[in-house]
């Protein structure tokens, strides 16, 4: 897999620029979701694009699958039934099921730029990277708050 | 950025107008107009940009965007506007011209030079914020440096949400040394208090007793306790660490949308920086300009029928304001405007993404590129100027009366309203400003009630809920959220027709929106 998105909970400020720019992008349909950690901390959620994903298990239609070369996992929308499978599937729930166009939304780490993903490059305090297995393990990416509870950044 | 055919795809660099951040990015162009926005690693932001920012192309496709004058609901034809405004301005006695954001300084400077030929007198701002005040505050730009060189910080109001660019900044500050202090107050739970290392909650529309706390000018009577979540011993330990530290910033966020006494809290700023002698740096929708009066002195001369015809060059009123509207009888009202509105003569106006020309940044005078023609139909400021008189601009600017506040008196009456608001059983509506929730492009907006109130009116989440105010009547869904005290609810002011909720105040011809009190119920 040559890079994958990644958060630093330390610096997200939860703007949901990512979700804006995401929206922007795909016809007012994020593929980027997130989950608000009442005045704690707030989590946007990106497709992590895993080694061995669930959704492509559970796909009754081969809509969605892993490309071994680039690492990607792509959905097609031609072939989507709009089941919703794959959303139960997911462990991270980053996958969501509108029920405008009867598909489901799946990230692509915006294939069609070249500087990466939208989220990324929109992201308004620097949380979202986008870095390659290398670069995540020199990275120390939230590790900077000293604090008994992960999520509890007041009392760092 | 990969395109199909480079002949039929274009970038076109521009400055974002709306903030007075000034973040740069591209506007992409393909065949069929305007496809969506591109991050450009340059700039103040780095190519990163906010919701607005990343909205700009929807702003420009809006589907309501107005392409035609449009009298009573109906379409006119451009010639007859036009003679109909040169009718208005032959009788500069009866007409006043308002402005707001919308303007380019040059066309500001048009505009100026524009009323002294045909003889208007009444000439005011409609941005009802406090920069204008603030303003005194920015005799040299500011630099992100001056954060990363500070000790201590005081923010007030959700920075994080009225300019998020600026969180990569100051969140690597506070994470850079574990002695950076970050102070923030704020009347509800937001963002920016998460980060805070004390965050100082006050009661609603109480900041400015804090502050001037801290300047220790709060008379005795004044129990700080009792209007936030200190006592009075640690707000003089934060009074006292922060005069005494080497270097610190009092960053005042004042949005749009707000609903607190702007003047009072801009004295109160003032009086705490005179004391720390620190410096206070405003982030700000825009970096407005005066005229040679208040829009409150404007709004009492229509009432009092000496004013029958208003031109307003913006997009702010009465788009925004509809409550001050409905007192407004007998007007005959022309206003530029982006979006269709039958409420008034709507005269189609290009946005500043849309000119050349320069604007007033927070890090200083920008130029705006003109790289986007405007929208069709749409005409900017300059052009509808000229087509009315032809106009040379003079460097000359507007000065509105200078505004002595009571500070004493002021102070007792937000003191008399958070008592009186806890006696009632109605709620508080605050207004916020949301940037996710830019003109409702991306998501519904919602209103924000505590779980324990939401129990006690039998209110779950996502439940269309009623909130009535003496001003109207407003349906919004509801979120459940601590975030939020008990008795207060918070709305995105930013829609127009919550906005248009708020109850307001002229105190020495200066428009104020207050906390106001609503009554809320489930609907259905």
């Amino acid at each position: 897999m040559a890079k994958r998105i990644v958060l630093d909970l330390d610096l997200c400020c939860g703007c949901r620029s990512c979700e804006a720019a995401c929206r922007a992008a795909f016809k007012g349909e994020a593929r980027i979701r997130h989950a608000d950690l009442s005045g704690i901390a707030y989590l946007p959620l990106a497709c992590k694009h895993c080694k061995e994903p669930l959704c492509v298990a559970s796909c009754p239609v081969d809509a969605i699958k892993k490309d071994e070369e680039s690492g990607l996992v792509i959905r097609s929308s031609f072939v989507c039934i709009g089941c919703k499978s794959c959303v139960f599937a997911c462990p991270f729930g980053a996958i969501d099921a509108p029920l405008v166009r009867h598909v489901s939304q799946k990230c692509n780490l915006c294939r069609d730029r070249e500087d990466g993903p939208r989220c990324v490059a929109a992201c308004s305090s620097g949380a979202l990277q986008f870095l390659s297995d290398d670069e995540i393990k020199q990275h120390e990416i939230g590790m900077r708050m000293v604090s008994k509870d992960a999520f509890f950044r007041r009392k760092a | 950025m990969k395109t199909i055919d480079p002949l039929y795809t274009a970038v076109n660099r521009v400055l974002c107008p709306f903030c007075s951040f000034g973040c740069e990015f591209g506007i992409v162009f393909n065949d069929f107009g305007i496809k969506g926005v591109e991050y450009i690693k340059e700039g103040n932001s780095e190519g990163r940009l906010c919701p607005r920012g990343s909205g700009a192309a929807f702003y420009l496709n809006h589907p309501r965007r107005l392409t035609m004058p449009l009298k009573n609901g109906k379409a006119v034809d451009w010639s007859k506007m036009v003679k109909e405004l040169k009718k208005v301005v032959g009788r500069p006695k009866d007409a006043a011209i308002t402005f707001d954001r919308n303007l380019t300084i040059e066309e500001y400077n048009l505009l100026v030079s524009f009323c002294r030929e045909v003889g208007i007198e009444n000439i005011a701002s409609t941005y009802l914020e406090p920069e204008r005040f603030l303003r005194g505050f920015f005799k040299e730009p500011f630099s992100t440096e001056e954060i990363n060189n500070a000790k201590m910080i005081v923010v007030v109001g959700d920075l994080f949400n009225q300019t998020p660019m600026i969180s990569k900044t100051l969140i690597n500050w506070k994470l850079s040394n574990r002695r950076n202090r970050l102070i923030v107050i704020d009347s509800i739970n937001t963002h920016t208090a998460v980060f805070a290392n004390d965050f100082v909650k006050t009661k609603v529309g109480a900041e400015p007793i804090l502050l001037l706390e801290f300047a220790q000018e709060n008379s005795e009577t004044v129990d700080i306790s009792e209007f936030s979540s200190i006592s009075k011993k640690k707000a003089l330990e934060m009074s006292r660490s922060f005069k005494e530290t080497e270097s610190g910033i009092i960053i005042a966020c004042l949005p749009f949308a707000h609903t607190y006494d702007s003047h009072l809290l801009t004295e109160a700023l003032s009086r705490f920086s005179s004391f720390s002698g620190k410096k206070v740096v405003p982030f700000v929708e825009y970096m407005g300009f005066d005229g040679n009066q208040h829009f409150g002195s404007v709004m009492s001369s229509i009432k009092k029928r000496k004013i029958k015809y208003l031109i307003n060059f913006g997009e702010i009123f009465p788009f925004y304001y509809p409550q001050i509207v409905k007192g407004l009888k007998g007007l005959n009202l022309y206003s530029t405007s982006t979006l269709k509105y039958d409420g008034y003569t709507a005269i189609p106006a290009a946005l500043n993404l849309e000119k050349e020309g320069s604007i007033m940044t927070t890090f200083g005078r920008r130029n705006l590129t003109g790289n986007i023609k405007p929208a069709s139909g749409a005409k900017t400021v300059a052009e509808i100027i000229n087509s009315i008189q032809e106009t040379s601009a003079d460097e000359r600017s507007l000065q509105a009366p200078a505004v002595k506040i009571d500070v004493k008196e002021r102070i007792e009456k937000v003191v008399d309203k958070c008592r009186a608001a806890r006696k009632k059983k109605n709620y508080l509506l605050i207004g916020e400003k949301i940037a996710f929730s830019f003109l409702g492009l991306f998501e519904k907006e919602m209103i924000r009630i505590n779980p324990h109130d939401a129990k006690e009116l039998g209110i779950k989440p996502n439940d269309r809920v009623s909130i009535k105010s003496k001003q109207g009547e407003v349906e919004l869904r509801a979120k459940l959220t601590d975030d939020v005290g008990r008795g207060i609810t918070s709305v995105p002011a930013e829609i127009p027709e919550v906005k248009g909720l708020f109850d307001f105040e002229i105190v020495n011809d200066i428009i104020s929106f207050t906390p106001t009190e609503v009554e809320i119920w489930r609907k259905g």
